[in-house]
C-alpha cells in the first residue's frame, strides 16, 4: 500500500494512481524534502555578490538619511 | 512520468511505495490532467484552451505589480511630467520585468522548486537569509502602502480608515478560502482584469493622441530636466515595475500551479501578455493624470485620495470614482499577492508545505504567516499621525535598491546547468539581463549621489 499519514487518509487509491501518473517526480510535494545540491560561490560570482550587497547597504543608509533629513 | 534535471537528488522511479501522496498533489494532478488532455487534441479551440488552462502567474504577477504605490507613482508621473519622457520610459521598465520574469517562470518550470528554496539549497543559508531579510523588509513595507493605497480609494467613497482595513482583510480571506490555487488564481485574475480600469479614465480625459504618440517616438518633452525630482520619479517607476516579490511570486506560483518543461512557451506567452495588459493600464494612468501638469500634484496628494478628487472636475464624479476604484483593486490584488509571496517563501525556507491547493489543516504555518503579515500591515495603516507618505515613497525606491543583489541569484541560478539542465538562458537573454542589472544598480547611484550632493545636478546643467 502507498504510504499515507493521519492527515490524508482521505486520498484514495485511485487518487494516487492519477497523481503517480500525470505529475513528474520532482512535483510530489512528499519528494520536495530533498534539498537541490550546494555549490560554492567563485571568485568573480563572489565579488559581485559582495559587492552588491555592501552597496544595497549603503543605499539603505542614504535612504534613510533622505527621510530623516525630509522629515526635519 | 517525466525526469527533469534535478533528478539526481530524487528517486529515479518514483513508486507508490516510496511516496506520501498529500491532497495538494491530488488537486495539482487534476490540473495537469486538464492540461494534458487539452495538449492531445488539435484544433484552434484546443490552442485556446491550453492557453487559457496555462495562463495566470505572469498575468498576476504584472497586474499584481501595478499596486497601490505603483499607481501612486504614475499618477504622479502624469501630473508632474505630463504625457513626454516617461511613457515610452514606462515601456521600457515593462520590457526588463519581461526579461527578468521570464527566467523565474523557467526556473519554476524546470525545478518544480520555489526560488528561496533554490538559493538557500544552491547557496547556501548565510546568501539565503540575506536574501530572505531583503525580500521580508520589502515586502512588508509594500504591504502596508497596498492597505494605504485601499484606504485611500475607498475614502474617496466616504469609507473610513478601520473599515476599508477589515474589508481588505475579510477580502484575503474569501480569495484563498477554497483552499485550491486553480479557484485563487480565476478568482484573482477576474479581479486584477479590472486594473484596466484606468484605461477607460484615460479615455475620459480626452487625451491630445498626437502628443501621447509623439512622446512613444521620440521620449520627449521632460519638463524640468534632469533633478532630483525626476530621479525620485524614474526610481519610483522601476520600483513601480521590477520587484523582488515579484521573482518569488513567480517562480513558487508557476510551482504550485504544477507547469512543467513543456509549458515554458505558453508562460513566456503569459508573461508578456501580463507585461502588456499592465503596461496598458500604467500608461493610462499616465494620460489620465497629465491635465492635472498645471496643478503641481505629488506623492503627498496620495493620502485622500486626491488625485481622484482633482480629477473629477475634468471627468465628472463617475470618472474620479473608476479612478478611486482602480487604486482599491490595485492594493486589494497586491495585497492578496504579495502575503502569499511572503507564505510561500517562509514555507520554503522553513520546509514546511506551502501550496494554495493545502487544506487549512495541512497548512497552518502557510496560512498563518499569509494573514499576520497582512493584519500587522493593516494594523500599521491605522497608527494616527504616521507619515504614510514617506512610506510610499520608501518602497518603491527600496525595491529598486534591492533588485540587484536578487537579480544576480536569479541570474546565476538561470545559468546553472545542473539547476535547470539545457534550459539555460541563451546569450542574448543574459546579455538583456546584465543590462537590467546595470542599469537598476546606476539608477541606485545617481539617487544616492542626488542625496549626498543635493546640487550636483544644477552644477551639471540640469535644475
Amino acid at each position: 500500500m502507498p504510504s499515507k499519514d493521519k492527515g490524508h487518509s482521505s486520498i484514495t487509491s485511485s487518487d494516487q494512481e492519477l497523481v503517480l501518473s500525470s505529475l513528474e517526480p520532482e512535483q510530489l510535494a512528499g519528494l520536495k524534502k530533498h534539498p537541490v545540491p550546494r555549490r560554492h560561490l567563485r571568485g568573480l560570482e563572489k565579488f559581485v555578490v559582495w559587492s552588491l550587497r555592501i552597496y544595497l547597504l549603503f543605499m539603505m543608509a542614504v535612504v534613510i538619511y533622505e527621510v530623516w533629513t525630509s522629515l526635519h | 512520468m517525466g525526469v527533469g534535471p534535478l533528478s539526481r537528488v530524487t528517486p529515479p522511479a518514483v513508486t507508490q511505495e516510496d511516496v506520501v501522496i498529500t491532497h495538494e498533489d491530488v488537486d495539482r494532478a487534476h490540473d495537469r490532467v486538464r492540461v494534458s488532455a487539452a495538449r492531445a487534441q488539435r484544433g484552434v479551440f484546443s490552442r485556446f484552451r491550453l492557453l487559457w488552462l496555462l495562463f495566470g502567474p505572469g498575468i498576476l504577477v504584472m497586474l499584481g505589480e501595478n499596486d497601490g504605490p505603483s499607481m501612486l507613482s504614475y499618477a504622479a508621473t502624469g501630473a508632474r511630467f505630463g504625457s513626454g519622457f516617461f511613457i515610452p520610459f514606462v515601456v521600457l521598465t515593462f520590457c526588463m520585468a519581461i526579461v527578468v520574469q521570464e527566467m523565474t517562470m523557467r526556473l519554476g518550470s524546470a525545478t518544480h522548486r520555489g526560488h528561496a528554496e533554490l538559493i538557500f539549497d544552491r547557496f547556501g543559508p548565510f546568501w539565503g537569509w540575506f536574501s530572505m531579510i531583503d525580500l521580508g523588509i520589502g515586502n512588508f513595507l509594500t504591504l502596508i502602502t497596498e492597505f494605504i493605497a485601499i484606504r485611500a480609494g475607498l475614502g474617496f467613497f466616504g469609507v473610513p480608515p478601520w473599515a476599508a482595513v477589515v474589508t481588505a482583510l475579510m477580502f484575503l480571506c474569501l480569495a484563498v478560502i477554497t483552499h485550491r490555487y486553480w479557484t485563487w488564481e480565476r478568482t484573482l485574475l477576474a479581479i486584477a482584469v479590472f486594473n484596466l480600469v484606468f484605461v477607460p479614465v484615460a479615455l475620459l480625459t480626452h487625451p491630445n493622441w498626437y502628443s501621447v504618440g509623439r512622446a512613444l517616438i521620440t521620449w520627449k518633452p521632460l519638463p524640468g530636466g534632469l533633478s532630483q525630482d525626476t530621479l525620485i520619479i524614474v526610481l519610483a517607476d522601476i520600483g513601480a515595475t521590477v520587484t523582488p516579490w515579484m521573482l518569488f511570486f513567480q517562480q513558487s506560483a508557476t510551482v504550485d500551479k504544477g507547469l512543467t518543461r513543456k509549458d515554458i512557451h505558453l508562460g513566456r506567452i503569459d508573461t508578456v501578455v501580463g507585461a502588456a495588459l499592465a503596461a496598458t493600464a500604467a500608461v493610462a494612468t499616465i494620460v489620465a493624470t497629465a491635465p492635472l501638469f498645471s496643478h503641481h500634484m505629488t506623492a503627498e496628494n496620495f493620502q485622500a485620495a486626491e488625485f481622484a478628487q482633482a480629477l473629477q472636475p475634468l471627468i465628472g464624479r463617475f470618472g474620479a470614482a473608476l479612478f478611486a476604484l482602480g487604486i482599491v483593486e490595485a492594493g486589494m490584488v497586491a495585497s492578496v499577492t504579495i502575503s502569499i509571496s511572503s507564505a510561500y517563501a517562509f514555507g520554503e525556507v522553513a520546509r514546511t508545505p506551502h501550496s494554495l491547493n493545502l487544506p487549512m489543516a495541512e497548512g497552518r504555518a502557510f496560512y498563518s504567516v499569509l494573514f499576520l503579515c497582512a493584519t500587522i500591515a493593516g494594523a500599521i495603516v491605522l497608527i494616527p499621525g504616521l507619515p504614510l507618505v514617506y512610506v510610499v515613497l520608501l518602497v518603491n525606491v527600496v525595491a529598486v535598491l534591492a533588485m540587484p543583489p536578487a537579480l544576480v541569484f536569479l541570474f546565476m541560478l538561470a545559468n546553472d546547468r545542473e539547476v535547470v539542465g539545457d534550459l539555460v538562458s541563451p546569450r542574448w537573454a543574459n546579455i538583456l539581463a546584465t543590462s537590467v542589472v546595470v542599469f537598476l544598480t546606476l539608477a541606485g547611484v545617481l539617487f544616492g549621489i542626488s542625496v549626498i550632493a543635493p546640487n550636483i545636478f544644477a552644477f551639471l546643467g540640469g535644475k
